[in-house]
């Protein structure tokens, strides 16, 4: 079911471009981006990360949910050229040495996720708000900051069933911490 | 005939059971492909310009400064396209599509966001920085019918979408207590999360056409899409892998995917077309506006003895869609006298399309709310009410139910809820500053099921390998496929490989109406069975592992085969006869039962609302639901449907409406943030029981479907339970701030 | 999305003398490339200002707030002065947007933020504030989510932000840096109203830079409450919020800050509402009578009248529990997270 068709993307050919340096995934990078390329099409078109998704291209869904220093941002409102310097999480990072995540572990787990389209941007919310004390711990206070990732498919309860899972197990290890946060 | 190989499927050992999903590793890791993001060598972006009016003419189209931006390589449009033919656009021949205009068929302009251009460039930016800069100019005509909600036409009769038993207009006549109400639903998005796309890639100088689609019919695209480009089925194939849901707007093709193809052959380089959201909300399908009107008459002990459904629902210029509203109605309860009758009326709009539960659940609204109507008018419990008009067989065809238990459903979900602490006196339960309201309605949808072909492969290396041309649009039916294998083979579900969602497979359903599970399992399950043949035959042959054993006396286990005494593993078996694998096909179809049973799900939601009448706001905060659906094949993605529908249903009664400017018909909140649908915050506490009733009847799996059933009801348990707490009957979907402020 | 130059900004006075024509800064930049790409702004340079050193929030002697301009949306809301001396803001703040918009979003932009009006965002529709003289497709339109109060024949659009409905309960200064130097203005008169120039938004020159909001000293002893009511529960626009403030003396107002969003043109403070309090028992018929005073002048269109008895409950309910000091957990739950 890994799909093959996955292959080589294109660096486009645009009229200006400009070169971007920054750390994707753990690894640092160095790309020739049009100025007006936002990252996440940068993710998905240029480096074939598809993992990170698009389902609004504004602002309005949470799908394109990265790490930006440690930070949940929206990758469709962010110039990728804005990221010079910044360290990039995506869902294909999440996973350490073949070795998923405890937030993955505990989706798969809890049948967090139907369609799996909503699933990578719930992922990387759920993670940056595990990592955030300023952010209640209850069901209430999760299900508001989970808030800006919609799920249409409605495994709402399940998603946070894992993140509160993920929250007990303290083998959620806080040295996990991306990114300068 | 030995039965060994048979499961018990009294007592399954991987079917019905808790099973994580097969491809879940491939979702939580970002591999599993989903059409959007798919690549291939040289491929091109199109992105389509769409109509800004909703009603007139294409005078011209400006494509110099659009052509003149850098990496476009060529913009079509009506007077640059292909000639092509429409599809006989058939359910039975396997080719229906969902709009059978063509992309730029003619000039005229039927609804806003009609496409009139499809830009093709280098880069995604490229494409739709040059489409921005396409200038169409229109002759924009008065008169365009912008909603069923916003005029009294009555549309056209559609004869076969009715049915009619006894007398009921005399029945309701002479009724002792009578309900005569109106119900509007607005028009609701999908809004799966995965836009639609294609990727289209012409092979073999042109003969050969390749087409990624996000869809839930590999094969009904591909012979659509036969038929639009006149070439041979088999040289067409279409995949879906992975999609990001589709809740019925991706059953059957779109314009844009002939638009994207059209591209890829003329340019000859491949074409990926991911819609924007806002021409997905505008051309991609919803869920049409509806009017109903309910009569019921009933005697004084509440069996009612008239049900009088007319529904009207919309459709556009280009297409007829019918979404019949009445379609659950003659079979919902034991009544003597009943008729349902559809029209539709033809609006400015995208054309709408099958939307989760399509039709009924705009019926069940309007019937479930009404027969609130009827047991407060009678003063009665409307759960009595509804176990007191419980048709014991189904009122419709007369058969026998295959498994019906939805009086269990009610008391059970009844007893979990807590319905007995109601207080029926209106508004009469508070807490602090808000008033609790709780309502309930019973759910239904029909169980149906296909002709459907599979293939099982047993692999020296120790792995299967079950291919089935259906697809999965989250519903779980790779694991389901994993689990029936594992079941008849003993073998671990790790060492299975399915494969789904492709046209070169043996031919499977499409995924919806919640038909895929009864259809799948039984195909695959006789594919596994043949392979299991074929794998005796080899063990039993000269040199195998069993030579000379009667093939009959060999059973599965554990992913070998046994004679009772010794199990030899199936790579062993294999290994030892020099082969590298073994093929079982399978096929299977309904059957005699369909004439002999009445095939339904049913079920009930139970409903508690918070409203803080000072401040206007109404909050879902608690739903318990009881759900027969046979058996739940893997019971966490099959509680994880109803509580999804749950979930829709929060959206459909409290907020989602597709907002037509009345002057023009224009669509104007398309758009996630405009269209609101529930958030995290929205979930309701949810309860879901599946009840455990297998139904061999229906197929050998014992299951019925389980993707619509949860989104049924819903809506109406919500508007009940705001009556209980207000007093005021809300008729009309979404019940907005507006209304709620309107009522107090 | 059409394409532009980008550069970065590297000191304030670089980014203030950038005064090429359609410049646009970028900081959080929620706002600008959401319009960017739907065609609505069109800058043809974008000066990222990110690297600026604009993030420090920092209590003055006199007991004020200095917020630099770059201090993010959650950053603002979970910081200690603002949590223990503007509760007001923090919850204003947190009840808008998405936890991850808020990462993004920065003091200034959310001060610039656009409004919400469907046909200001659909470059199809007519719409004087972005095409000066071209109509209002909203006043006769789908203007559900429009002004009640602060509207004109030209333009009703609503200012859509919640953080700038606390900040109007609470006053404030911004700071302004242009080519020709710094400025400061009152932050009640920097947002426009629309009259018969809804394009012009603000108080705001060519080339100009927002470096830092400065919050009047706080109320003492002051109860709060930031209301936002909307159709869902989270990550929607107001459809009617109000910011309050209220220093009891026993049951006796003492001092009251009122401000309204999602109903007015401008981030909507209530000054008559507030004189009226002063004074008056704290109950409620002082603030049904505040209410009607903020809402006197209110006018509807065919779908927003439900606005003017909307606002009407959130003002009496945010009165009320910033009288009590105590909120709902239902409340609370909703509008400040
Ligand atoms: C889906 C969605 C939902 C939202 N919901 C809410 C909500 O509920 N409540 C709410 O209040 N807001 C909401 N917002 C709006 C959000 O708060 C604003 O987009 C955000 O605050 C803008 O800040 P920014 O830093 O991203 O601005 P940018 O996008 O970077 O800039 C916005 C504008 O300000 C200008 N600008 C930025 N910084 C300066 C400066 N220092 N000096 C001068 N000009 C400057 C830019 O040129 C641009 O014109 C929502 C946004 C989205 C996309
Ligand atoms: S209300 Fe204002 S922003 Fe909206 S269309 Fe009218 S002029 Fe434009
Ligand atoms: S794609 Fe970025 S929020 Fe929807
Ligand atoms: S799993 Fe389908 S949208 Fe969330």
């Amino acid at each position: 079911m890994d799909d093959s068709v996955h292959s080589r993307p294109r660096v486009p050919e645009t009229l200006g471009t400009q070169t971007l340096n920054f750390t994707l995934n753990g690894e640092p990078r160095t790309l020739e981006v049009a100025p007006n390329a936002v990252l996440l099409d940068v993710l998905r078109e240029q480096l074939g990360l598809g993992g990170t998704k698009k389902g609004c291209d504004h602002g309005q869904c949470g799908a394109c949910t990265v790490h930006v220093d440690g930070q949940a941002m929206n990758s469709c409102l962010r110039l990728a050229v804005m990221c010079e310097g910044q360290q990039v999480t995506t869902v294909e990072g999440l996973a350490r040495d073949g070795e998923l995540h405890p937030v993955q572990q505990n989706f798969l787990e809890c049948d967090a996720y139907q369609c799996g389209y909503c699933t990578p941007g719930q992922m990387m919310s759920a993670t940056a708000l595990l990592n955030d004390e300023r952010i209640g711990t209850d069901d209430a206070s999760v299900k508001e900051a989970m808030s800006g990732n919609i799920c249409r498919c409605g495994a709402y309860k399940n998603i946070v069933e894992a993140i509160q899972r993920s929250r007990a197990q303290l083998g959620y290890d806080a040295t996990r911490k991306e990114g300068a946060a | 005939m030995n039965d060994m190989t048979r499961p018990d499927f009294d007592k399954p050992r991987v079917v019905g059971q808790r099973t994580p999903r097969i491809d879940g590793e491939f979702k939580l890791t970002g591999r599993a492909g989903y059409t959007g993001e798919l690549h291939v060598d040289g491929m091109l972006y199109g992105y389509p310009v769409p109509a800004t009016i909703a009603n007139g003419v294409l005078e011209s189209l400006d494509l110099d400064a659009a052509r003149a931006m850098p990496g476009v390589v060529d913009i079509f449009h009506h007077g640059h396209f292909e000639a092509l033919h429409r599809s006989p656009n058939s359910m039975a021949h396997g080719d229906m599509v969902n709009e059978v205009r063509l992309p730029f068929e003619d000039e005229r302009i039927y609804y806003h966001g009609q496409y009139v251009a499809l830009v093709v460039a280098e880069t995604f930016e490229q494409a739709r920085a040059a489409a921005q800069r396409v200038v169409a100019r229109y002759r924009e005509e008065r008169g365009a019918v912008v909603s069923l909600l916003q005029t009294e036409a009555e549309g056209t009769l559609q004869e076969s979408a009715g049915s009619t038993r006894g007398d009921p207009e005399a029945a309701f006549g002479g009724a002792e207590v009578k309900v005569d109400s109106t119900y509007h639903i607005a028009a609701e998005s999908h809004l799966q999360m995965e836009m639609h796309a294609t990727l289209a890639e012409w092979r073999d100088a042109g003969k050969r056409l390749v087409v990624h689609e996000s869809t839930q019919g590999v094969f009904f695209q591909r012979n659509a899409m036969a038929r639009v480009f006149g070439l041979a089925q088999e040289n067409l194939e279409v995949i879906s892998h992975y999609i990001g849901s589709g809740f019925g707007n991706k059953l059957f093709m779109w314009p844009h995917s002939v638009a994207t193809a059209v591209a890829a052959r003329m340019i000859g380089r491949p074409v990926k077309v991911v819609l924007p959201r806002q021409q997905d909300m505008t051309s991609g399908g919803n869920r049409p506006a509806s009017r109903q009107r309910i009569r019921l008459g009933a005697d004084r002990s509440g069996k009612l003895t008239s049900v009088i459904h007319d529904s009207t629902t919309e459709t556009s210029l280009v297409h007829q869609y019918v979404d019949t509203c009445g379609s659950a109605t003659p079979s919902f309860y034991a009544c003597d006298n009943v008729s349902t009758s559809q029209r539709v009326l033809e609006v400015n709009h995208g054309t709408p399309c099958p939307m989760r539960a399509p039709g009924e659940v705009s019926g069940i609204f309007a019937l479930e709310t009404a027969m609130d109507e009827l047991a407060v008018a009678l003063e009665m419990d409307p759960v009595e009410l509804r176990l007191k008009n419980n048709a014991e067989q189904d009122p419709a065809s007369g058969l026998p139910w295959s498994s019906k238990h939805l009086d269990e459903c009610l008391t059970s979900a009844a007893k979990r809820f807590g319905w007995e602490q109601r207080n029926p006196a209106i508004g009469s339960m508070r807490d602090g500053d808000e008033i609790i309201g709780y309502g309930m309605a019973s759910c239904t949808w029909s169980a149906g099921r296909q002709p459907c072909e599979a293939r099982v492969e047993l692999r020296a290396d120790g792995s299967l390998f079950a291919a089935c041309g259906t697809q999965d649009i989250g519903t779980g039916t790779y694991t389901i496929v994993a689990q029936a294998v594992a079941e008849l083979t003993g073998a671990e579900l790790s060492r299975i490989e399915v494969k789904l969602g492709e046209t070169s497979l043996p031919a499977g359903p499409l995924s919806g109406g919640s038909m895929a599970t009864a259809t799948v399992l039984p195909a695959v399950a006789a594919a596994a069975r043949d392979a299991l043949d074929a794998i005796k035959e080899v063990a039993v042959g000269s040199g195998g592992a069993f030579e000379g054993s009667d093939p009959d006396s060999l059973a599965a286990q554990a992913g070998g085969l046994t004679d009772g005494e010794r199990r030899v593993s199936f790579e062993e078996i294999l290994e030892t006869s020099k082969l590298s694998s073994v093929n079982g096909q399978g096929s299977a179809a309904p059957g005699d039962e369909r004439s002999e049973y009445a095939f339904r799900s049913f079920g009930a939601h139970f409903v508690e609302v918070r409203i803080d009448p000072e401040i206007s706001r109404v909050r879902v905060t608690r739903v318990v639901s009881s759900i027969d659906i046979g058996r739940a094949i893997n019971p966490p993605t099959a509680r994880n449907q109803v509580e999804g529908g749950i979930v829709m249903g929060v959206g459909m009664g409290l907020l989602e409406k597709l907002d037509y400017d009345p002057r023009d018909a224009r669509l104007i909140n398309a758009n996630v943030a405009d269209y609101i649908v529930p958030t995290h915050a929205d979930a309701p506490e949810i309860d879901v029981e599946l009840l455990d009733y297998p139904d061999f009847k229906h197929n050998e799996f014992g299951g019925r479907g389980v993707g619509e059933i949860g989104l049924t009801g819903v809506a109406s348990a919500i508007a009940n339970a705001i009556y209980h707490a207000t007093g005021k009957r809300h008729r009309d979907l979404p019940i907005t701030i507006e209304a709620l402020l309107a009522s107090s | 999305m059409r394409t532009f130059a980008y550069s970065r900004a590297d000191s304030v006075d670089h980014a203030a003398h950038r005064t090429m024509p359609d410049t646009a800064f970028v900081a959080g930049g929620t706002t600008l490339l959401d319009l960017i790409k739907l065609d609505v702004l069109k800058p043809e340079n974008v000066v990222d200002i990110n690297a600026l050193p604009l993030k420090r929030v920092e209590r003055l002697n006199d007991g004020r707030l200095k917020i630099g301009a770059l201090v993010t949306n959650t950053d603002l809301a979970h910081h200690p002065e603002v949590k223990s001396h503007y509760p007001v803001l923090s919850e204003a703040l947190l009840a808008g947007a998405s936890t991850q918009l808020r990462n993004m979003a920065t003091t200034a932009g959310n001060v610039m933020q656009r409004t919400r009006c469907p046909y200001y965002r659909d470059p199809a529709a007519k719409c004087n504030r972005r095409e000066p003289g071209s109509g209002c497709d909203a006043m006769d339109g789908i203007n559900r989510m429009h002004a009640v109060l602060g509207g004109s024949d030209a333009c009703i659009a609503v200012h859509p932000s919640d953080m700038c409905v606390g900040i109007a309960a609470i006053g404030a200064t911004l700071t302004l840096q242009g080519p020709d130097g710094e400025r400061e203005v009152d932050f009640a008169d920097f947002h426009r109203l629309p009259g018969d120039t809804p394009h012009i938004e603000h108080d705001l020159a060519d080339g100009e830079l927002i470096t830092a909001i400065t919050l009047d000293a706080p109320l003492e002893n002051a109860g709060s409450h930031y209301l936002k009511l909307r159709d869902r529960a989270s990550y929607e626009f107001a459809l009617a919020s109000c910011a309050a403030q209220l220093v009891l003396d026993g049951d006796t107002i003492r001092e009251a800050r009122l401000a309204l969003g999602g109903v007015a043109t401008k981030p909507w403070r209530c000054s008559d509402a507030e004189a009226a309090l002063v004074g008056q028992t704290a109950d409620k018929t002082s603030f049904e009578r505040a209410a009607d005073i903020a809402l006197k002048d209110a006018q509807a269109r065919e779908h927003n009248g439900y606005k003017i008895p909307l606002a009407r409950q959130a003002i009496v309910r945010a009165l009320r529990n910033a009288a009590r000091g105590d909120k709902p957990a239902s409340e609370t739950q909703e509008s400040q997270a």
